[in-house]
């Protein structure tokens, strides 16, 4: 049997964390082979080994059966190589045709010359129909466009094996749908194509066979037909995991927070227009929707990250539009940040400064300005016993040696155990392993059901299905439909966050 | 009327120097690596360079001898930029293509050394044979002696600055920090050699480099009067450069690579491209340029060094900010500059300020409380390559 | 065959109680004293590489007195008895307040680059306060100098006000001020405390002078000003790791947007930071100058204990306490610049050592590593040539005097109970 790509006992590791642990990966030519694992599991590190980003301490790599030296991305294009990565590589003030020719410009007389590269990239977008305006800046295009051009990199580059991470994060169903006609093309034209996700039902959409890793280590290679979704789950984490959330019924009580006709600005034009919504006790609303359709300045305006144009937020009948940060967490509110090392905690602090990062100037953390260090202390380990937040040195660990999952907890913990009682959660579980996930999302329901209300944003339409009392979808800066979560289902939603479809006037 | 002439040319003095610089400083930070070394690498490189003009000078009738100097500086230059891409090209089992480019830019870089050839040969040899009026050979000889002092100064300005690229580039050490340890090891340096060597710190030499008039084109009624009369052959060289590197920066292949280092260098390293080299190749760059404005420094404002460039290097850094990374704000910042240094140094003969009775001091502070002013306007958009200051580590990919 | 020692029991009870006091306090003290020492190694590695370089441009100019100027050059201001101790104290205290004006920005994340200009401001202003007005003896100076401070404190606000509000580039507009402050001085001195003849400022009256530390340091020209830097050194201290304004400085140093997220007002603390950074520097000046016979040059200059501070804080690791430390040793260094002209070799080669240093400080990272690897190596042979077989002949001679004594006493018993049974 001759394999495309053959990876063979590879191990990388970082420090002390085995990244991968002589894992083998063989790939047939012409297939498309699917990657997958929980986060953390090693895929994009051994996708990364591929395409010589990074370099594996022992395992050998074979190409067409012939042993290969990959040091660095010109040698995995010499092979034919090409990736498209989860956080996109591309320089935001270039065109897209110059982001397309980065690296293997034509020159003629010392200038870059265009002429070739426009021919042939025109020839391709027509072939594939990948749609995008060469000449645009990547800023202003959307993130599907900015995905196309990724793709349109590989192409340009003649590229044989194409890997895509995590492809579908930033998609709309529909897009879905397109993306994986387009892998089936290149797939019937003999190219071989390697997808890194973990997105359960993806692979039974598109993939032939999947090689399943598990902490670093192989745990198996298995023809995706002859598996079912759950078999796949148990191979990916280890142990039986359920599906569903447990979620009693309550009633949604008295109005807790209302956003009312708010207006932001974005780039260019407005993120956020005339945007309405309302969140009650015992209830969590939902916002779905694709990444960058105005959920982050929606969040961001509310929260006081970014100035409102128009607009006027209230929490618990108290106009807080325009207070300042603080007073806005002293009325009750929590804010668990989309980006958790950009706001959420500061990295270098240690863990009992981060657990009291909003309220360290309150009469029990300090008295005439000096901090006391041993309610400080107290009160963070406290928060470490009550959420299980596992470091190293306890309360005195820096944060940043803490993984992602632990970090997360705290913030989880420090937000919840402030006295509030509207949640902002955004994105909460992005990057977590299942364990964690779970066990957020059980506190997430705790709090909804000891009387609170949680706004929660996320791009993952299961989560937003399984915790939300009420879904409403995002779409370009305004609220186009209002769904219930028993009655609907994952492709109205779809419809929904591509825009194709909008519930009645939701002002 | 004459008046007017004399602030421009006066403002031209300010304007090359800061021009050069910042256009040096411009590369190095559109690659993504901060420099505010740029006033130790001129004070360094005017060290070494006005040196050199001074030992020069001592063979100004021996041209022969200049020449044959010439030529060596010139292949040392040669074999400085072309050796090492060939050696690392060949360990790399480069492409095709890419040794084309290679012999490409070969040619031209050769092609550019043997056309500064010819015009020292003309300065040198043919010049002093054809002319008749000895101010004619006295001028060819003395610029060409400036040449040379440009050369050096850029030579070494980019041997210097080598060693802050190389800390904060391969070493990853802090950029701040390692431009800060070339600023206060030049000036130290300068003053410790000049000492040994000769004694006292400053070194004057007696050459006055100012071109009174160029030969046809400061005949020309309006023009001439304005940019060919009383000028120095490094405001030519400044405009030159800032045409070269517009072009440069937004044209060529390594201009392409350059912005991208700066803005995303996640991204230019996922094409292949050598990050740390291009970073390295680009401060090495600003380091030439600062050694050389520090000697168009030196020459254009009085005929010794005094181990100071008057904080030009900081100015040039302003001028750099103050230009929104872009050679077009540049050339403004840098013509503001030189034009507010000017009327504070010779609001005397402007009948209209002399009568306000203010000051000297207060026109030295204008240039420096006009940019707080204009920088207070206009930071808020401000276009600083994103990746800016930021050490970038393969290992963090 | 040696005679055994006698050895009561009680004795050696006592002994080893001794020793294991002695061992507990040892190694609770060597154990911070690791902790110290891991934290501020690349500095002494730097120092040391400094140091070495600068040995070794010495030795290349002239090799017979390179160490014994090495030896005065580290010794620094003990060359010259109390009156250099006293001297070094005088020159390190503007460059410990500066040096702690630049780490205390640091914190912040903010680089105050415009120490110089406002310390210039604070000179001035204390001048001014010490020649022109008249005020009892004891209070003068104190006047003097707070109203220094002030001053340096509103030079620092101007930067930082113009950051907080409008994002202006804090590097470039501190340079810009330094500017501003060098003619600013000499428009002021040449207006209120001019000495045409000499094209420079008047002397401040003696009641405005810095109490002296003669008695303490006899010959020298110290004062208090070290003393009132130490303070104000822990003082910053305090400042920055106990208390809620330092517990704001120091997250928005580390990130600026999780500062802004925990709803602190990151406006005001770049202004606070700035302007309190001012504030030292401006103390700087002000000590500088509340000095006998001392005045201030109506040539436009700007003062190099600016970037002096750059380097003493960069040397100190960003920490206040640090650059007190920092700011003695450069201080003596500079004094041993100045004993060492008795040796031929020029002054300047002391800032082409701190220049060295500040080098070595930055790409310490790679040092370490180089020395880790090469260190590795040592060790090893160290340990299988040197240590070991050390040990060996050692045990072979000499014997624990008690152990030998213990021996003895039971042989003896043993016998004894042999001879019984």
């Amino acid at each position: 049997m001759n394999y495309k790509v053959e990876m063979n006992d590879i191990t990388k590791k970082f420090g002390s964390l085995v990244a991968n642990d002589q894992v083998t990966l063989k790939v047939k030519p012409g297939e498309i082979h699917a990657l997958l694992g929980e986060n953390g599991a090693g895929k994009s590190t051994l996708m990364s080994i591929l395409f010589g980003l990074y370099i594996a301490e022992k395992g050998e790599i074979l190409i067409d059966g012939k042993k290969v030296s990959i040091q660095n991305p010109n040698d995995a294009n010499l092979l034919g190589i090409g990736m498209v990565h989860q956080h996109f590589k591309l320089v935001e003030t270039f065109t897209v045709l110059d982001n397309i020719i980065l690296g293997v410009e034509e020159t003629s007389k010392g200038l870059i010359n265009y002429d070739h590269a426009v021919e042939k990239l025109t020839l391709l977008i027509k072939t594939y129909h990948l749609n995008v305006d060469l000449n645009a800046f990547i800023k202003d295009i959307t993130v599907g466009q900015q995905q196309r051009v990724e793709i349109l990199k590989m192409l340009y580059r003649d590229s044989d094996i194409m890997i895509f991470d995590e492809p579908t994060a930033v998609l709309t169903p529909q897009e879905i749908i397109e993306l994986i006609h387009i892998m089936q093309n290149f797939a019937k034209e003999g190219k071989t194509i390697i997808v890194i996700t973990h997105k359960l039902n993806e692979i039974k959409a598109v993939a032939d066979r999947c090689t399943v890793l598990r902490r670093g280590k192989c745990i198996g290679t298995v023809n995706v037909k002859d598996v079912t979704i759950e078999q796949l789950a148990e191979m990916m984490v280890g142990r039986e995991v359920s599906f569903s959330v447990d979620k009693p019924e309550i009633q949604a009580g008295s109005t807790l927070f209302t956003i009312d006709h708010l207006t932001v600005k974005g780039r260019g034009r407005h993120a956020v227009t005339n945007l309405s919504l309302q969140v009650n006790s015992n209830e969590i609303v939902g916002i779905a929707g694709i990444d960058g359709n105005g959920q982050t300045e929606l969040i961001h305006a509310i929260t006081g990250l970014l100035p409102i144009e128009s607009g006027k937020v209230t929490l618990n009948n108290i106009d807080i539009t325009r207070m300042p940060i603080r007073q806005k967490y002293e009325k009750g509110m929590s804010h668990i940040p989309e980006d958790r090392q950009k706001h959420g905690i500061i990295l270098d602090f240690d863990l009992q400064s981060n657990l009291v990062l909003q309220n360290y100037y309150q009469p029990h953390f300090q008295k005439m300005r000096f901090l006391k260090f041993k309610n400080i202390q107290k009160y963070a380990e406290e928060l470490i016993e009550r959420f299980d937040i596992r470091s190293e040195r306890g309360s005195k660990t820096s944060v940043r040696q803490m993984s992602g999952g632990n970090q997360q907890k705290a913030i989880l913990g420090r937000e919840i155990s402030r006295n509030h009682n509207v949640l902002i959660a955004v994105q909460p579980t992005r990057g977590l392993d299942v364990g964690a996930i779970e066990y957020i999302h059980q506190r997430l329901i705790e709090e909804r059901n000891s009387g609170r209300g949680v706004l929660l944003v996320s791009l993952e339409i299961e989560e937003i299905m399984n915790l939300s009392d009420r879904i409403l979808v995002m779409y370009e800066g305004e609220i186009v439909g209002e769904l219930d979560p028993k009655k609907t289902n994952i492709n109205e939603l779809g419809l929904y966050m591509s825009g194709a479809k909008r519930g009645t006037t939701h002002a | 009327m004459e008046i007017i002439y004399q602030l421009i040319q006066s403002t031209y003095l300010g304007m090359t120097v800061l021009l050069i610089v910042a256009l040096g400083g411009l590369l190095a930070e559109r690659s993504g690596v901060t420099n505010i070394a740029l006033e130790g690498i001129m004070i360094f490189g005017a060290f070494i360079g006005v040196w050199g003009i001074k030992i020069f000078e001592r063979y100004l009738s021996r041209p022969s001898i200049l020449l044959m100097i010439m030529i060596v500086l010139l292949i040392l230059i040669l074999l400085i930029t072309i050796l090492p891409e060939y050696r690392y090209l060949k360990k790399k089992h480069s492409t095709d293509k890419e040794w084309k480019e290679f012999k490409i830019a070969s040619v031209i870089k050769v092609s550019i050394a043997a056309v500064v050839l010819l015009i020292s040969i003309l300065l040198t040899m043919v010049v002093p044979n054809i002319a008749t009026n000895p101010q004619t050979i006295l001028q060819s000889k003395t610029q060409m002696i400036l040449i040379m002092g440009l050369t050096v100064g850029g030579l070494i300005g980019g041997l210097f600055s080598m060693i802050h690229a190389y800390a904060s580039i391969y070493l990853k050490a802090n950029q701040v920090i390692s431009a800060t340890a070339l600023n206060l090891f030049a000036p130290a340096f300068a003053v410790f050699t000049a000492r040994i060597l000769q004694g006292g710190q400053q070194i004057s030499f007696m050459s006055n480099f100012m071109i009174n008039k160029v030969p046809l084109l400061g005949d020309i009624p309006l023009i001439g009067d304005i940019f060919f009369k009383r000028n120095y052959l490094s405001f030519y060289f400044s405009i030159g450069l800032l045409i070269l590197l517009s072009i440069l920066i937004y044209k060529s292949k390594f201009g392409l690579r350059l912005r991208a280092c700066g803005e995303n260098p996640h991204a230019a390293d996922s094409l292949g491209i050598n990050i740390y080299r291009l970073r390295f190749k680009a401060v090495t760059l600003s380091g030439v340029l600062a050694g050389i404005g520090g000697v168009s420094f030196v020459i254009s404002t009085s005929t010794e060094f005094n181990v100071t460039v008057a904080g030009f290097g900081f100015l040039a850094i302003a001028v750099l900010i103050f230009g929104n990374w872009s050679p077009k704000g540049i050339v403004l910042a840098a013509l503001f500059f030189g034009f507010m240094r000017t009327i504070a140094s010779s609001f005397s003969i402007i009948p209209f300020l002399n009568r306000l009775g203010a000051p000297a001091e207060i026109y030295n502070m204008i240039p420096f409380i006009a940019t707080l002013i204009i920088l207070g306007f206009f930071s808020k958009n401000s276009r600083a390559p994103k990746a800016l200051g930021q050490v970038y580590d393969q290992g963090k990919r | 065959m040696r005679k055994p020692l006698k050895c009561p029991l009680v004795l050696k009870n006592i002994i080893d109680k001794i020793r294991s006091v002695f061992k507990i306090i040892f190694s609770f003290i060597w154990k911070i004293l690791k902790k110290v020492l891991i934290v501020i190694r690349p500095s002494l590695i730097a120092i040391a590489v400094g140091l070495l370089i600068g040995l070794i441009i010495m030795l290349i100019f002239n090799p017979y007195d390179a160490f014994p100027a090495l030896m005065t050059l580290i010794l620094g201001g003990f060359n010259g008895g109390l009156k250099g101790i006293g001297e070094t104290l005088e020159l390190a205290a503007p460059i410990m307040l500066t040096g702690l004006a630049v780490a205390f920005a640091f914190k912040t994340g903010l680089f105050n680059i415009g120490a110089s200009g406002q310390m210039m401001m604070g000179a001035y202003v204390a001048i001014h306060v010490g020649v022109r007005w008249t005020l009892p003896s004891g209070l003068h100076w104190i006047v003097a100098l707070l109203l220094g401070m002030t001053a340096g404190a509103v030079w620092g606000l101007v930067p930082g006000i113009l950051k907080a509000l409008r994002n202006v580039n804090e590097v470039v507009s501190s340079i810009m001020m330094n500017y501003i402050a060098g003619y600013l001085l000499i428009f002021l001195i040449q207006r209120n405390v001019f000495l045409e003849l000499e094209a420079r400022s008047r002397y401040v009256q003696s009641t405005a002078v810095l109490p002296s530390l003669q008695s303490v340091f006899p010959g020298s020209s110290a004062n208090i000003g070290i003393l009132i830097t130490m303070v104000v050194i822990i003082i910053a201290h305090i400042i920055i790791h106990k208390t809620t304004l330092g517990f704001s400085l120091r997250a928005a140093g580390f990130s600026f947007d999780g500062s802004k997220y925990a709803g602190m007002n990151t406006k005001l603390n770049i202004v606070i930071a700035m302007t309190l950074s001012g504030m030292f520097a401006g103390l700087a000046g002000a000590i500088s100058f509340l000095v006998r016979g001392k005045a201030i040059n109506t040539a436009f200059v700007i003062f190099s204990q600016g970037f002096d501070g750059i380097s003493v804080a960069l040397l100190g690791l960003g920490e206040p306490i640090g650059a007190l430390i920092a700011g003695l040793f450069l201080a003596n260094l500079r004094m041993g610049g100045f004993y060492m002209q008795l040796y031929s070799y020029v002054p300047q080669i002391i800032d082409i050592i701190v220049a060295v240093i500040i080098y070595a400080t930055a790409i310490s990272i790679a040092i370490q590593a180089l020395l880790k690897h090469y260190g590795e190596r040592l060790g090893v042979f160290y340990r299988n040539r040197i240590r070991d077989p050390l040990r060996v002949f050692y045990k072979k001679r000499i014997r624990d005097p008690f152990s030998q004594c213990i021996k003895k006493r039971r042989e003896k018993k043993l016998s004894k109970k042999e001879a019984k049974s």
